[in-house]
């Protein structure tokens, strides 16, 4: 078999194996093993590879702040930041068909000024959302699927590790960038509100036994400013803070999570023991993400050496295809990507390998990187590799939900994302207005 | 946080040996796990420090990024093992759930299977990465700069070790409390 | 016979020297090895797809790629003797000069070449020569005093160089400069020209001041020793061949840039200022002497340090240059 038939051989032998209870890192690296066995015929040479993704995947100041990001999520949880935000977006949609679900978008677009990850977002929500909206009657289904999907805003709505990203593969501003994320992440957030509430108007059974959220008590202007402040607190600070040039947007995770902690102390609503577990649990997410992310690295180094990526990518770069034929084709590449690689993998592979194709044709990289960063995060919702997904899965603590009722649930929403994904292809404007 | 019932060790007795094992290994993780806590609170610590010193007294605290990218490589392998104990390792759950509700024998088979097929692959990143270790140790390696920072790699690549080793162990654990049950259970299936 | 070869590079091509390993040095091969029999299959492995920056030099190591940019810069322990020019500033500000100096010295300095060795490498050649760094501010720098509690971003080794100026040096990276000055976290960069001008720098730290710190060597071209020690000396004298003209077209390509970007900066707004040789000597006598701290670490070390510094000096003297401060006599 030449390199390239192995690269895609190992693939379907790792959807296999995933499929089948293997545990995902552990079918990355068993397909990258075999793979670099098979493609440089060497055992050795596997094991050398596994060992040096080992250390130095996520050896980087970028992945150091992650559990930082995930620290200030939980303690956002646990001291009742992120419960108020959802009290503040249910009380503001609590009228509208749908309106739990569209209080669940609205809670995670608020969040999503304060973390940088999606997967943040991901493992908060699941707990404090879908229990909520299990108890009023929508199907299990429909409610981890709108933490999966509304997940995403966190790397849209800055600030976002993945903007971060791009910016450095790219060298573009990445203040521009966030800039440039803040219109499409908006319009993301309307745009899942809209199909909710139109699939409550239309098809309510789809939902589920869902009740409209009319026993939640509306809240006084003092509720409202009492549950209100200290997340725009949070808010300012974090964005004050990256703005206005105190700290880098990589350090705003270790400075958000000190003030969410400050913030909980002072509410009293964060003890020690509150505070012992959620860094624990931070530890247990933090591991397996980054465990997953490390496997993820080795999977793609052995593409990279088996020439897959670069082939397909090659066809897109040197096809005659014109702009369009290049920008939808590398678009359709990125998704395809993303239903088996980790963003950052896909845009390390796919964004250094188009830029001498776009640089030429004077395409906007801010617009270009805003595009990238959605097609991405489709990836993060689409089997068998979701990392938002798996997220849900662990934080749930649920047998009754499989990791397939999560991905069907998640379909909708990653559909409407293709959605956005025409629309800032079409009118590139969405994401250039305010730069 | 409830414990994620991957052990499954109260639906059949085990043997009293294979219970003192496990409680040791359990013992080692928690105890690696907590370091990997600790690690996660003084990076944050160090990167506010850093932040403050810089902005308000003009003083930036030396070598925060290396710091911060050798601790959160050893954060991961630290908790690695636990997260596994906790079943907190990503898998899909639909094929093997069927299985136990048909053939649980067969699912304990492939539940051993799984397990050593993990314990081989970390057993080959654990001998390959032990020669990086010796000559990080050996030849001295730092990150930073000198006259400015610089640190040892090497209690990383030694934490790497421990984490795999420690996983390692959890696994063969897994496979062999899978293998009691299969065992456990010959007559019935 | 066809040989499979992976060349890898932590950074894309849009860098120049990676640009030259394809469009430069891999055609060069292939031309010489034309009608020898042999040819080569090559993979290549850029911006992070095999390995990192900083990591090329492992992944050449352990035989993950035979051929790999190495760069000596992020790789500041295992080839210590290579980031000399980092810790002797003011010394000779031509990139060309260095790069052709330091090619030489991994062939001849029995240290430098032993640096290589025992991390499993055979140099190749293709210096890759750093143009002049500059001082780029968002405030006119008229006097060292102007620098005075002002935050500066400067790579690894050149935090040290603004050690005795007053002002405050903070570790960075090319990748997040521009936004770094413009949100106010930097007032200021330590950077050179033809990566100022991409990374559109000027924009927000358009005051360019010239200070001569120098040229610099950030890295070349290595090949895993076993297994190059193992292939017919016809494609041992292409690769090395090859790589020597890697090295001059990329340092005519840099030289071109440096002056043309340049131009443009200034051009687009930018003001750009020569400092005199007082301002440089205040400069470079105000610095702890960190070339000698940094010899002494390596001679602890069991590396001749020392000698690799009074070697590097006394060739650069000999060639001409005009060392602003003597490191190695002091
Ligand atoms: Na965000
Ligand atoms: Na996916």
């Amino acid at each position: 078999m030449s390199p390239f038939e192995i690269g895609l051989a190992s693939f379907g032998a790792m959807v296999a194996l995933i499929y089948l209870g293997f545990w995902v890192p552990f079918a990355l690296m068993l397909a990258s093993y075999v793979g670099v066995w098979a493609i440089k015929g060497s055992p050795v040479l596997a094991g050398k590879l596994l060992a040096l993704a080992a250390s130095e995947t996520i050896s980087s100041y970028f992945f150091g702040v992650v559990p930082l990001f995930v620290l200030m999520d939980y303690v956002v949880s646990v001291s009742g930041l992120g419960r108020d935000a959802f009290d503040v977006a249910n009380h503001l949609f609590r009228r509208l068909s749908g309106g739990l679900g569209i209080g669940t978008v609205g809670a995670n677009a608020i969040f999503a000024a304060i973390t940088g990850i999606s997967i943040a977002s991901a493992a908060v929500f699941t707990r404090i959302a879908v229990p909520e909206m299990i108890r009023h009657g929508y199907s299990r289904r429909f409610s981890v699927g709108v933490v999966a999907g509304s997940s995403v805003l966190g790397m849209l709505i800055p600030p976002s590790l993945l903007l971060i990203l791009y910016g450095l593969l790219t060298e573009q501003s990445i203040g521009d960038l966030f800039i440039a994320g803040v219109i499409p992440g908006l319009l993301l957030a309307a745009l899942f509100g809209l199909g909710i509430w139109l699939v409550a108007r239309i098809r309510p059974r789809m939902l589920g036994e869902a009740h409209d959220a009319g026993d939640i008590a509306p809240l006084t202007r003092r509720e409202l400013a009492r549950k209100g402040l200290p997340i725009a607190m949070l808010i300012g600070l974090v964005l004050g803070g990256i703005y206005g040039g105190f700290f880098t947007p990589i350090e705003a995770g270790a400075v958000g999570c000190a003030g969410a902690i400050v913030i909980g102390l002072a509410r009293r609503s964060l003890s020690w023991r509150d505070f012992r577990e959620v860094l624990n649990d931070t530890g247990l997410v933090t591991a397996s993400i980054c465990f997953l992310i490390i496997a993820a690295q080795m999977y793609s180094r052995m593409l990279a050496l088996s020439g897959v990526p670069a082939g397909f990518g090659g066809f897109v770069a040197g096809a005659e295809i014109g702009y369009w034929g290049v920008i939808l084709a590398y678009v359709a590449l990125v998704i395809v990507m993303g239903t088996v690689l980790d963003s950052s993998s896909i845009m390390l592979i796919l964004v250094p390998l188009m830029l001498p194709v776009l640089v030429p044709m004077q395409v906007d990289l801010v617009w270009f990187g805003i595009v990238t960063v959605i097609a991405v995060e489709i990836g993060l919702l689409t089997p068998p590799f979701g990392i938002s997904v798996f997220v849900i899965k662990s934080a749930l603590d649920d047998p009754a939900i499989t990791l397939g009722d999560i991905f069907a649930g998640a379909a909708p929403f990653a559909f409407t994302m293709l959605v956005l994904l025409v629309l800032v292809l079409a009118f590139p404007v969405l994401a250039t207005a305010l730069v | 946080m409830t414990v994620h019932a991957n052990d499954g060790c109260d639906e059949i007795a085990m043997p009293g040996w294979f219970v003192a094992l496990r409680r040791g290994a359990d013992a080692i993780t928690a105890a690696l796990n907590l370091a990997g806590t600790l690690l996660i609170v003084l990076v944050m610590l160090v990167v506010n420090a850093d932040v403050l010193g810089r902005g308000l007294l003009g003083a930036p605290v030396s070598g925060v990024p290396e710091i911060v990218s050798m601790s959160v490589v050893a954060i991961v392998f630290l908790q690695v093992a636990q997260a596994f104990r906790r079943g907190r390792l990503t898998r899909s759950e639909a094929v093997l759930g069927k299985l136990g509700l048909h053939a649980p024998r067969l699912r304990h088979l492939v539940e051993c299977l799984f397990a050593l097929a993990a314990a081989a692959l970390v057993w080959t990143i654990l001998a390959a990465s032990w020669p990086l270790f010796l000559k990080s140790w050996s030849r001295g390696t730092y990150e930073g700069t000198v006259g400015d920072f610089t640190a040892p790699i090497w209690p990383v690549k030694l934490i790497i070790l421990i984490g795999c080793a420690a996983l390692l162990v959890q696994l063969l654990i897994g496979a062999g409390a899978a293998l009691l049950r299969l065992w456990a259970q010959r007559g019935r299936a | 016979e066809t040989l499979n070869v992976t060349l890898v590079a932590g950074h894309p091509p849009v860098f120049r020297w990676v640009k030259h390993a394809s469009q430069t040095f891999i055609p060069a091969v292939n031309a010489a090895l034309e009608g020898s029999g042999y040819d080569i299959r090559w993979s290549e492995q850029y911006g992070g797809s095999l390995a990192r920056v900083g990591d090329e030099l492992e992944a050449v190591e352990e035989g993950l790629a035979e051929i790999g940019l190495v760069s000596s810069l992020f790789d500041p322990a295992k080839l210590a003797p290579q980031n000399v020019t980092y810790f002797t500033p003011f010394v000779n500000s031509d990139a060309r000069f260095v790069g052709d100096m330091m090619d030489r010295l991994q062939m001849s300095d029995p240290t430098m070449k032993a640096a290589w060795e025992a991390n499993g490498l055979e140099y190749l050649g293709g210096a890759i020569g750093i143009d002049d760094y500059l001082l780029m501010t968002n405030f006119p720098v008229a006097s060292i005093a102007d620098l005075q509690g002002k935050k500066i971003g400067a790579p690894g080794p050149a935090v040290n160089w603004l050690e005795g100026t007053g002002a405050v040096g903070v570790w960075g990276n090319l990748t997040t400069y521009y936004n770094e000055i413009k949100t106010g976290v930097y007032d200021g960069v330590i950077v050179f020209a033809s990566a100022a001008l991409p990374g559109k720098l000027h924009e927000v730290a358009p005051y360019i001041t010239r200070v001569g710190f120098g040229a610099q060597y950030a890295g070349g071209i290595a090949a895993n020793k076993d297994w190059f020690d193992g292939l017919d000396p016809v494609v041992q004298k292409a690769l090395k061949e090859a790589a020597a003209l890697d090295r001059e077209a990329y340092h005519e390509d840099l030289d071109a840039s440096v002056v043309k970007f340049l131009g443009l900066m200034e051009s687009q707004g930018a003001t750009i200022s020569a400092v005199d040789q007082a301002f440089r000597k205040e400069w470079a006598e105000g610095m702890d002497n960190v070339a000698r701290t940094w010899a002494e670490r390596l001679d602890a070390d069991g590396i001749d340090g020392t000698g690799v510094l009074k070697t590097y000096m006394d060739e650069m003297r000999e060639a001409g240059a005009t060392p602003v401060r003597d490191w190695d006599r002091e």
